[in-house]
């Protein structure tokens, strides 16, 4: 994921971890209305926000994304009825941390995203893209092969 | 209260309340006590308690506990046994004790606690400071103080200033929960003063910080011994030695040490009672609190709950509310 960096027309890499029934189809949906949106963003679709390990988190960023997206269902709204109110405390208390070392806060972001909302979809993605480009190619926890 | 202690395990182990004491004995080397299993009532004047108990006894609870379960597997149920495990437990252990039973990795009657009010161990890296490094060849605590023999002599010090950081600020020196609670209840600790380091970095720029976290997880070389003595850090397969995932690279690389402590600490996120052990045994010194306390801190800010302070309230990431804060949730601009 590195090999544009340090270029002019660096574009950032953008992981998006997203539950299946929601923000993924809100993409879908975005995706069929034409809504435009920046393509930055690579979707890993997972069956619920509660299925997100942290670790995926860091090592998405090890590995060398600019930035990480995690987006799922409203709360109330889970298909697994609380998944994402769990995942909810996770991320709180993760998005805390990793600024407290350090990290930029706006690397790592999180948000919730229903299959209907398909133009909130595309305005998250484009304000997300914004912020990790306003941030530049990321350096911390970044391996170096 | 050591005599307190062994007479209080006699009882037990004669009575045959429990097959097991799991204590500190005197230990071989200075500034540690040595944590012990003591079987029989003749054992039980092994038993000590001194500043030097610096060990979670709650790992070696979980490690015995599940040794025996595990020899227990290929008996047939109607002959399989159980093991009971009294502990010497002073509040930190009392609070790893009630996240395993939380967790639900034994149930309570298989452990029998004998309280102990505890008023602080000696930090070895305090204590090595004090003498400037020198080879400490013996230790003894006289009244307030401590004195340490080193080649050159004896450097007598107020044993308040050698005290590990996390007992200084120790909110729960007594027992949590206890089956008999020997001597009389521990002063408190300055516990104002609990998170004044997290705060004092937190207002320190982003680039300040990344330093320190860096700087520390440098001196790192993943000997696991923190691993190893968290009573928390009982998952049979860890992360760090998984290679499928393979979570944490073997290399040599920095982000590889960095993504191993991440993943610790923030395994410890509602779990660590901050015992100090982990910082007790890492022979490099990497300061493993400034991040671990900033996981409490948070815990109870957002979600009013400590890491095994009260066995009715469940672990902050086992639980939630519909009502929980959510400030961290971006909310996308209002642009075109
Ligand atoms: S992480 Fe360290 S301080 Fe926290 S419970 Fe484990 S050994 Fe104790
Ligand atoms: S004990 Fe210290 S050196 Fe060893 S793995 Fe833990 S932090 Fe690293
Ligand atoms: S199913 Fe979407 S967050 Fe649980």
């Amino acid at each position: 994921m590195t090999e544009n960096k340090g270029q002019e027309n660096w574009v950032p890499k953008i992981v998006g971890i997203v539950c299946n029934w929601c923000t993924y189809a809100g993409a879908d949906l975005a995706g069929i209305s034409r809504i435009q949106y920046p393509p930055n963003v690579r979707l890993i679709r997972v069956p619920c926000t509660g299925r997100i390990n942290p670790f995926y988190v860091m090592k998405a960023l090890q590995e060398g994304a600019d930035g990480v997206l995690v987006s799922g269902c409203h709360p109330g709204e889970c298909h697994y009825l609380t998944g994402n109110l769990s995942a909810r405390r996770k991320f709180y208390m993760l998005s805390n941390f990793l600024s407290y070392i350090g990290l930029e806060k706006d690397r790592v972001m999180f948000t919730w995203c229903s299959a209907a909302e398909g133009e909130r979809f595309a305005k998250v993605v484009k304000g997300v893209t914004e912020r990790v480009k306003a941030l530049g190619p990321a350096s911390k926890l970044v391996k170096h092969l | 209260m050591e005599k307190q202690i062994r007479e209080t395990a006699k009882e037990l182990l004669a009575g045959k309340k429990v097959d097991v004491i799991i204590g500190y004995e005197q230990g071989t080397l200075p500034l540690q006590a040595t944590p012990c299993f003591i079987d029989n009532v003749d054992d039980a004047d092994k038993l000590v308690w001194n500043a030097f108990c610096s060990q979670n006894l709650a790992k070696y609870v979980h490690d015995v506990i599940h040794r025996h379960k595990e020899s227990q597997v290929r008996v047939k149920p109607e002959e399989r046994t159980k093991k009971i495990v009294g502990v010497v437990a002073r509040g930190c252990t009392t609070r790893s004790l009630v996240i395993h039973l939380q967790e639900r990795q034994y149930s309570r009657d298989e452990i029998v606690i004998i309280g102990v009010p505890c008023t602080g161990y000696v930090s070895k890296k305090k204590a090595a400071i004090r003498v400037d490094g020198a080879e400490i060849l013996g230790s003894a605590v006289s009244g307030n103080d401590i004195v340490l023999t080193t080649a050159g002599g004896d450097t007598t010090a107020p044993l308040q200033e050698l005290l590990s950081d996390s007992c200084l600020t120790c909110r729960f020196n007594n027992p949590i929960i206890a089956d008999v609670t020997v001597g009389e209840p521990a002063p408190p600790m300055n516990v104002d003063a609990e998170y004044h380091d997290v705060v004092k970095f937190e207002n320190l720029p982003d680039e300040e910080r990344w330093a320190y976290f860096t700087k520390e997880m440098a001196k790192c070389m993943r000997c696991f011994a923190c691993r190893n003595t968290c009573p928390s850090c009982y998952c049979k397969v860890c992360f760090a030695e998984q290679s499928q995932p393979n979570w944490v690279g073997v290399g040599v690389d920095d982000t590889d040490v960095q993504m191993f402590q991440l993943m610790r600490i923030f395994h410890m996120a509602g779990r660590c009672v901050d015992c100090g052990a982990c910082v007790e045994v890492c022979p490099m010194g990497v300061d493993l609190r400034k991040f671990l306390k900033k996981l409490d801190k948070d815990g109870f800010e957002l979600f009013q709950s400590r890491a095994g302070a009260d066995m009715e309230k469940p672990p902050i990431l086992s639980s939630f509310a519909m009502e929980d804060r959510q400030e961290f949730i971006y909310e996308p601009e209002e642009h075109a």
